[in-house]
């Protein structure tokens, strides 16, 4: 376990490094983008000149590059926005903490109810109640969730007026203090999540149903319900895990669409923000914390998935 | 699937079964679920074919088997698992304690099917119903397992229903036999009166499929032509009928019903085969005559085609973060043996004994750790891979599962073709000519051509599979477990096949199996295997009427054979124990650890393989068998 913890340190290292170099090139291609943007309509050749100076912004690719990388190994430092006069830590702490809940939340009802759900279909497949449950996961598969939250809005805010229009949610403590705001963007991202996550636990269970250890359990003389939850629940949900660990990422990347449709300023918005106006710094830290959290997700995944079942062991 | 109905495990889908079920007076099929799962474990207990995938991969044996317990017996968690303890020591598991704390994955196949043995007795039921108990596992542990349910049915007391398709497994266990064809029984009576005089067509026809049979006479094996009735259309007369060879016109127009003979001998048939006995009349050990007597062409045996010198396989075993080298598992360990032009060479031992390792390095699936293969001259082993590829024209493999091993996307025309194409053989034309005189010789019809894999019975898919390996027209033929995945009437099939084709073309097969019997059937000399080792090689009579090595001894002993009289005969337990690991073998004579002649000198020197009387017969032993 210790060799395989360490092994997956270094390995999780290099990966970072990759994504590091690869992700600073490709923002550094298009040259003095952002001091053009920084200086607005009235840049004269001469200042713009001055400021790409000032940033270090024409020093060679590598020298720029390890400037970034010593500040951030030295000091934890992802460096300053060009376009707002604040650091990409302070900006990520600012963000980060209202994505994390939405989803958060999203991934938790996401579960509770797509595991009973596929167990419930599974348990009468192709009844009528598979079958519609199936027509509506699909319906929930095929609607694009920028769609479905545009509707939801129009729909519940807009038209009926069920929920007030709020201002702009900016901090984790606007996001917790109004959880009637929070209904439409999580409900948005669960029907959408349910619709997936609930087809791969029937398929799950229904794996596991026809194995011939539920046969020796019905031999043995367990009930039905014994058999269900003693045996196959368990099994089943092995691969349920290995699902959640990997969709842990979103935590972080947050759903840009969502935090769009519900004003919401998160870590999505502020991406997606900074990479049209060319603030490559602010982007380089996002991608490195959904690197690092997709890393982390993959190991916990892992790890879940040895501790779940016996069989598997980590070297 | 009859067994499956007792126990109202049946899936889902079908009618619920008619009839009655009586079980002590009570009929089965009357109650409801929930009293039916009071039955179910503690009334009846059932064993499966497959322990590794019966059992629930994430929960402790232990708890598994007090599970029943806690259902039937309301025991608590401590109790239960106290029992499962008890059980476990019942069926002969090595300590139970630490046993019962192990995951299924843990254990050998042989102590997973104890561990099933122990679940399905933990309530001390009245009724075992074994459905191919031991199907799945090797046969020394075979016989340790069946040896198991038969004291353990003496002790408790308890019926057993022994459901299997092996008419060696079932001559030394029942008392009764049901024999079933296609969803009926067509004969019942005892096992002496079953084997000694069969009386139904099918009966005598599967006796005559046998390999033993077969060897003793030279003669070539009965197969039952065709195959079992579509039963979504079941026929209305006699089911067998169509594949009988004694069939009448009355067969074909109406069921025959039940008849019993005045020795209580039952069966379905209008045209009876064997001597109708009176009661009190001995039986006299009759087999009935094969009808097809035809003697097998013996093939003229060559120069020495493959010459195999001190082969060794190691597997390396990994540890730590820089996966250094720990050990390795020493698969093959210094086989040698020649294959002669014309001549089979059977490879037999239980599994893990390293015989399908040596099939991959003769056909060159896996690298040679050292040793040489020289194939008519050429060094196999030390060929670059280039020129190894040319040469595998000469050395082809056929399967044990055809299934398995053909793209199931592929047209079977293309499936033959692509060793040709590989191998760069003629030209188009030549290429289509060349595959359909191989379905020709194989005995499939020339439409069969455009059909995929799933389209094909079992037996047309091996002769799919030899077709495949005949292509490229090869010296030799690696031919590993061809016929273990198929039924004995098949089986016969596709052994005659591979015998007329070799007369034919002066094949050479290596033919592999754990089945003796077989290996003998078609053997011309035979090598047994232990652990990596060659411990005997001599000619197939020989090795299987005077066995030498002590391993060789043990394994006769060990396999079923289809006659009660020899099954009762048998003194010898056959080989106990199970097969050591191969990362740390034990020193000198691998077979020690097992054997009844062992001595101190086994365990320091390892036993050459020498020869014994004249006619090729080595073995490497220091106590032969040998007067």
């Amino acid at each position: 376990m210790t060799t395989y913890l360490i092994r997956r340190f270094f390995q999780s290292i290099v990966t970072l490094f990759i994504v590091s170099i690869a992700t600073f090139g490709m923002m550094h291609l298009m040259p003095n983008g952002v001091v053009r943007g920084m200086l607005g309509q009235r840049a004269t050749p001469q200042t713009i000149a001055e400021l790409t100076h000032r940033l270090g912004l024409d020093q060679p690719l590598y020298v720029q590059y390890w400037r970034w990388l010593d500040r951030l190994v030295v000091h934890f430092d992802l460096g300053t926005s060009y376009q707002k006069s604040q650091t990409v830590n302070a900006l990520l702490k600012e963000d980060m903490g209202q994505s994390m809940y939405i989803v958060g939340l999203a991934l938790f009802f996401t579960i509770v109810i797509s595991v009973p759900v596929g167990v419930l279909q599974a348990t009468r497949r192709n009844s009528v109640t598979d079958y519609t449950i199936t027509t509506f996961s699909f319906i929930g598969y095929a609607i694009p969730v920028f769609f479905l939250g545009v509707v939801l809005r129009d729909l519940f805010q807009v038209q009926f007026h069920l929920i007030p229009i709020a201002k702009q949610i900016d901090s984790f403590h606007a996001a917790f203090s109004q959880p009637d705001q929070m209904i439409l963007p999580v409900a948005t991202l669960v029907i959408s999540g349910v619709a997936g996550y609930s087809r791969y636990m029937r398929s799950s269970m229904l794996d596991e149903i026809t194995q011939d250890y539920v046969r020796t359990a019905i031999a043995k003389g367990a009930t039905k319900r014994r058999v269900l939850y003693r045996h196959v629940l368990r099994n089943a949900m092995i691969p349920m895990i290995t699902l959640v660990g990997l969709s842990l990422p979103t935590l972080v990347g947050g759903a840009l669409l969502v935090e769009q449709i519900f004003n919401i300023q998160g870590i999505g918005v502020l991406t997606i923000n900074a990479a049209l106006s060319s603030d490559f710094v602010i982007v380089l830290g996002t991608t490195m914390l959904t690197a690092i959290v997709t890393i982390l997700g993959s190991l916990v995944a892992d790890i879940s998935y040895a501790a779940l079942d016996p069989r598997v062991r980590l070297t | 699937m009859t067994a499956m109905s007792i126990m109202r495990l049946l899936p889902n889908g079908g009618s619920s079964p008619e009839g009655s079920i009586f079980l002590d007076g009570r009929d089965l099929l009357q109650l409801d679920d929930e009293q039916m799962a009071k039955i179910r474990g503690n009334d009846i207990g059932m064993i499966f074919q497959d322990p590794m995938t019966s059992l629930n991969p994430t929960m402790t044996i232990g708890k598994q088997i007090a599970e029943s317990v806690r259902i039937h017996r309301g025991a608590s968690k401590a109790e239960g698992l106290e029992r499962a303890i008890e059980v476990l020591s019942l069926v002969g598991m090595p300590s139970p304690q630490q046993r019962a704390r192990d995951y299924p994955h843990q254990l050998s196949g042989g102590m997973r099917q104890r561990a099933m043995i122990a679940i399905a007795l933990a309530n001390e039921p009245k009724l075992l119903i074994a459905d191919e108990p031991t199907t799945a596992l090797d046969v020394t542990v075979q016989k340790q397992i069946l040896e198991l349910i038969d004291g353990l049915r003496e002790r408790l007391g308890m019926a057993v229903i022994l459901v299997t398709h092996d008419l060696g497994v079932i001559a030394g266990r029942a008392d009764r036999v049901n024999v079933m064809y296609a969803g009926r029984i067509v004969e019942n009576t005892t096992t002496e009166m079953l084997y000694a005089n069969p009386r139904h067509p099918y009966t005598e026809a599967l006796f005559d499929s046998l390999p033993e049979r077969g060897a003793d006479s030279g003669t070539r094996l009965y197969s039952i032509p065709g195959m079992p009735p579509d039963l979504t259309k079941p026929p209305a007369a006699c089911r067998f009928a169509a594949r009988c060879r004694y069939a009448q016109d009355d067969c074909r127009a109406q069921d025959p019903p039940y008849r019993v003979d005045e020795v209580g001998h039952e069966f379905a048939c209008f045209h009876p085969v064997g001597a109708a006995l009176r009661s009190g009349e001995e039986v006299e050990v009759t087999l009935s005559e094969v009808t097809s007597t035809e003697e097998l062409p013996t093939p003229e045996l060559g120069e020495v085609l493959l010459e195999v010198t001190d082969l060794v396989k190691d597997f390396p075993i990994t540890k730590g973060f820089l996966r250094r080298q720990i050990g390795s598992v020493s698969a093959v360990a210094g086989v040698s043996f020649s294959i002669r032009k014309g001549e089979t060479v059977g490879l037999v031992g239980e599994s893990g004994c390293g015989k399908t390792t040596v099939a991959k390095l003769i056909v060159g699936l896996e690298e040679t750790t050292a040793g040489s293969m020289s194939l008519e001259g050429t060094d196999l082993a030390t060929l670059k891979s280039g020129e190894r590829r040319k040469k595998s024209r000469d050395v082809q493999l056929m399967f044990q599962d055809s299934y398995a091993a053909m793209d199931p996307r592929m047209r079977v025309r293309t499936v033959v073709r692509e060793p040709l194409d590989i191998q760069k053989v003629g030209d188009k034309e030549s290429r289509e000519a060349r595959i359909k005189e191989l379905f020709e010789q194989v005995g499939l019809p020339a439409s069969a051509l455009e059909r995929y894999p799933h389209e094909f019975s079992g037996g047309q898919r091996q002769r799919v599979g030899f077709a495949r390996a005949l292509a490229p027209a090869p010296k030799l033929i690696v031919a590993d477990e061809p016929v273990s995945a198929l039924d004995v009437s098949i089986q016969s099939q596709v052994l005659n096949l591979m015998k007329d084709l070799q007369a034919e073309h002066g094949l050479s097969y290596l033919f592999i199996s754990h089945d003796l019997s077989v290996v003998r059937y078609v053997s011309d000399r035979i090598g047994v295997m232990y652990l990596g080792k060659l411990v005997e090689i001599g000619p197939a009579e020989a090795v299987y009427s005077k066995p030498i090595h002590h391993y060789t001894r043990g394994l006769l002993d060990t396999i079923p054979v289809a006659d009660p009289e020899v099954e009762k005969a048998k003194a010898s337990s056959g080989i106990v124990g199970e097969l050591p690991s191969a990362i740390n073998p034990p020193s000198g004579c691998r077979f020690r650890t097992r054997c009844p002649a062992a001595q101190d000198i086994c365990a320091q020197t390892e036993p050459p393989l020498v020869p014994y009387g004249t006619d090729g017969h080595l073995a490497a032993c220091h106590f032969p068998i040998w007067e």
